[in-house]
């Protein structure tokens, strides 16, 4: 039976179509695939690297064709429910022509970085600097990895399940004017007689 | 001339010609929308760089998710875009019931996308309003807040509340539509689409209005798919995509609307987009009116169910159950979903990793206004700053969502 919160419709069919693809395609070689409550693809792909390429074929398969990022994010795995593995990277990738999710997942462990698909979608950028600042999980090749909810004096990773909610860190004065971590360096002050 | 300054005060006028000026909009500005921070190089008037700081009104809501049973949540989702805090409830009501596999009852489908609409046309007033009252013309303002004045009276009126609703419940809605709602609704339905006309009239071929935004914040539709834009600002940039025809929930199948799409990208683009989305919303409502069904309202459910207050007050094992839900929370079995509703400024997304027991897991908030912001930032580079400000507006990026 369908759940009426996902009314009937000509995407119903193109989801079954993509799901039963990435079965017969891409659930191999340790790769495994899941269907959520909803009845879409989980695919857990076997490494970050492994992740990024299931990402890019995805895009270039004319079965998914994915061109759209919906989401990417990350939980914490500390009870081990989702198997060896810190943390869970969540890729949520969408097709506007078929109108299919499709769900990318892929184990870490502590201190392990992903890899960065800021050179596929640049709308990654600021995802995968959410992520970092609160699991402090790296990105390798991200070109400005800096903290974006919090304070870039904070300390500690929030969404970490370790973190106690009650910790506070409160700053009383602003972050200083500065154009991100690789804009050159701005001289506001010109030498007397200058220009 | 240059040596009459420089005499005067030898920095002023070498700080005019200095192409690395740096210029703070925000975070407290009226015209940065709440609290947005944007830094930029400018060179004359026009930005040559520009870097977003945000998380001004950072809560942890996804955080406090994690804490709270998902009843207790609820709250917390009238603060993610407090403008249309109705869509945000019903958005995440169908999140935890999509991991319950319950189906909500007809008429409460309908009240929900009654519920959406509405909050969807106040969503758009604001953006509208504001973006013109950004750009100096006042007088749309008070005629479109009129109307979103009525609105909230009718919201009022279903669930008591006007800004922060909390009006859905898992499994239901915590009120019925009151008696006279229905020819509220019809006179709300008749009356706004006038001063929408009125509106109309003021801006859209107002030589000022179209000098200020015209061609003006161009986001292209390849740069709106890379960033992952959702709603009315993808919309405008000639994408055709609307998750209310393209993945249908609710009773949206059978109604008949028109997904509104732009061409060229612009402020004026968005702007013509908002207003006709409102139109469309008009339509939907109209269409609710006449087909909403009587009969019950909450699911039959024993897990979810909230009993009747009569009962709880006077049998004991009714209270007992009432206790149960409140104090312990439902029990929420495993699974996860990603549920997404087209929300007033896009995809809005809850996804939801649920290890059974009364608390989330995972509680992510994909919400759109980050995108946009993010989208924001690399397309504000090269113009200049009274642009930056009509782009802005435009766009409807709202703080609580923005920085959850």
């Amino acid at each position: 039976m369908r759940i009426n919160a996902m009314a009937e419709g000509p995407y119903v069919a193109a989801q079954a179509a993509v799901t039963k693809r990435l079965t017969d395609k891409y659930a191999q070689a340790g790769r495994t695939i899941e269907n959520d409550v909803l009845g879409e693809p989980v695919l857990w792909a076997l490494s970050p690297q492994d992740a990024k390429i299931l990402v890019k074929t995805f895009m270039l398969d004319e079965n998914t064709k994915v061109d759209f990022l919906s989401d990417l994010t990350a939980y914490d795995n500390m009870d081990g429910e989702d198997g060896e593995g810190r943390f869970i990277m969540v890729y949520q990738l969408y097709s506007t022509t078929l109108h299919t999710r499709i769900r990318i997942k892929c184990r870490l462990t502590l201190n392990q970085p992903a890899e960065t698909i800021t050179d596929v979608f640049l709308g990654a950028n600021w995802l995968e600097r959410e992520v970092f600042d609160l699991y402090g999980i790296n990105f390798n090749g991200h070109p400005n990895m800096r903290r974006i909810m919090m304070d870039e004096r904070f300390s500690g990773h929030p969404l970490r399940k370790e973190y106690p909610i009650k910790q506070r860190e409160p700053f009383n004065d602003n972050v200083r004017l500065h154009m991100g971590a690789n804009a050159r360096e701005v001289d506001t002050h010109i030498k007397e007689g200058g220009n | 001339m240059a040596s009459f300054f420089q005499e005067k005060d030898p920095h002023q006028l070498n700080d005019f010609y200095n192409p690395n000026v740096l210029i703070n909009l925000g975070p407290a500005h009226p015209a940065m929308h709440g609290t947005l921070r944007v830094m930029c190089r400018v060179n004359g008037e026009t930005i040559e760089d520009a870097n977003c700081e945000i998380g001004y009104l950072h809560r942890g809501i996804e955080k406090l998710g994690e804490d709270k049973t998902y009843h207790q949540w609820m709250v917390y989702t009238d603060r993610l875009n407090y403008c249309s805090a109705l869509n945000n409830n019903i958005a995440y009501a169908m999140a935890v019931e999509n991991l319950f596999k319950i189906n909500v009852t007809e008429r409460c489908m309908w009240i929900r996308v009654i519920c959406m609409e509405l909050s969807r046309i106040i969503d758009h007033i604001i953006c509208v309003a504001i973006n013109a009252l950004d750009l100096g013309a006042m007088t749309v303002f008070w005629l479109l807040y009129h109307w979103r004045e009525e609105a909230y009276t009718m919201i009022e009126s279903m669930c008591g509340m006007r800004l922060t609703t909390t009006y859905a419940r898992i499994g239901g809605m915590s009120y019925d539509l009151p008696d006279n709602f229905t020819e509220r609704l019809w006179k709300f339905c008749e009356e706004f689409p006038k001063a929408l006309d009125e509106v109309e009239g003021l801006l859209t071929s107002n030589r000022i209005w179209i000098d200020r935004t015209k061609g003006v914040g161009i986001i292209s539709k390849e740069d709106a798919l890379k960033y992952s834009i959702t709603g009315p600002v993808l919309r405008a940039s000639g994408v055709d995509h609307d998750l209310r025809r393209d993945r249908p929930y609710y009773v949206y199948p059978e109604l008949d609307f028109d997904v509104v799409v732009g061409s060229n990208g612009d402020v004026y683009d968005r702007y013509l987009i908002r207003l006709e989305e409102m139109k469309q919303s008009v339509r939907i409502l109209q269409q609710c009116n006449k087909k909403i069904p009587n009969g019950p309202l909450w699911v039959n459910d024993k897990r979810v169910m909230i009993p009747e207050k009569l009962d709880v007050y006077t049998k004991m094992e009714v209270m007992i159950h009432h206790f149960k839900i409140f104090m312990e929370g439902i029990d929420v079995p495993k699974g996860e979903n990603f549920s997404c509703v087209e929300g007033p400024n896009g995809e809005l997304g809850f996804y939801i990793v649920s290890r059974g027991g009364p608390k989330a897991w995972r509680m992510r908030v994909k919400s759109p206004s980050f995108m946009l912001f993010q989208a924001f930032e690399a397309s504000v580079k090269g113009g200049k700053i009274p642009d930056a400000v009509a782009h802005l507006g435009s766009v409807n990026i709202i703080a609580g969502e923005l920085d959850r």
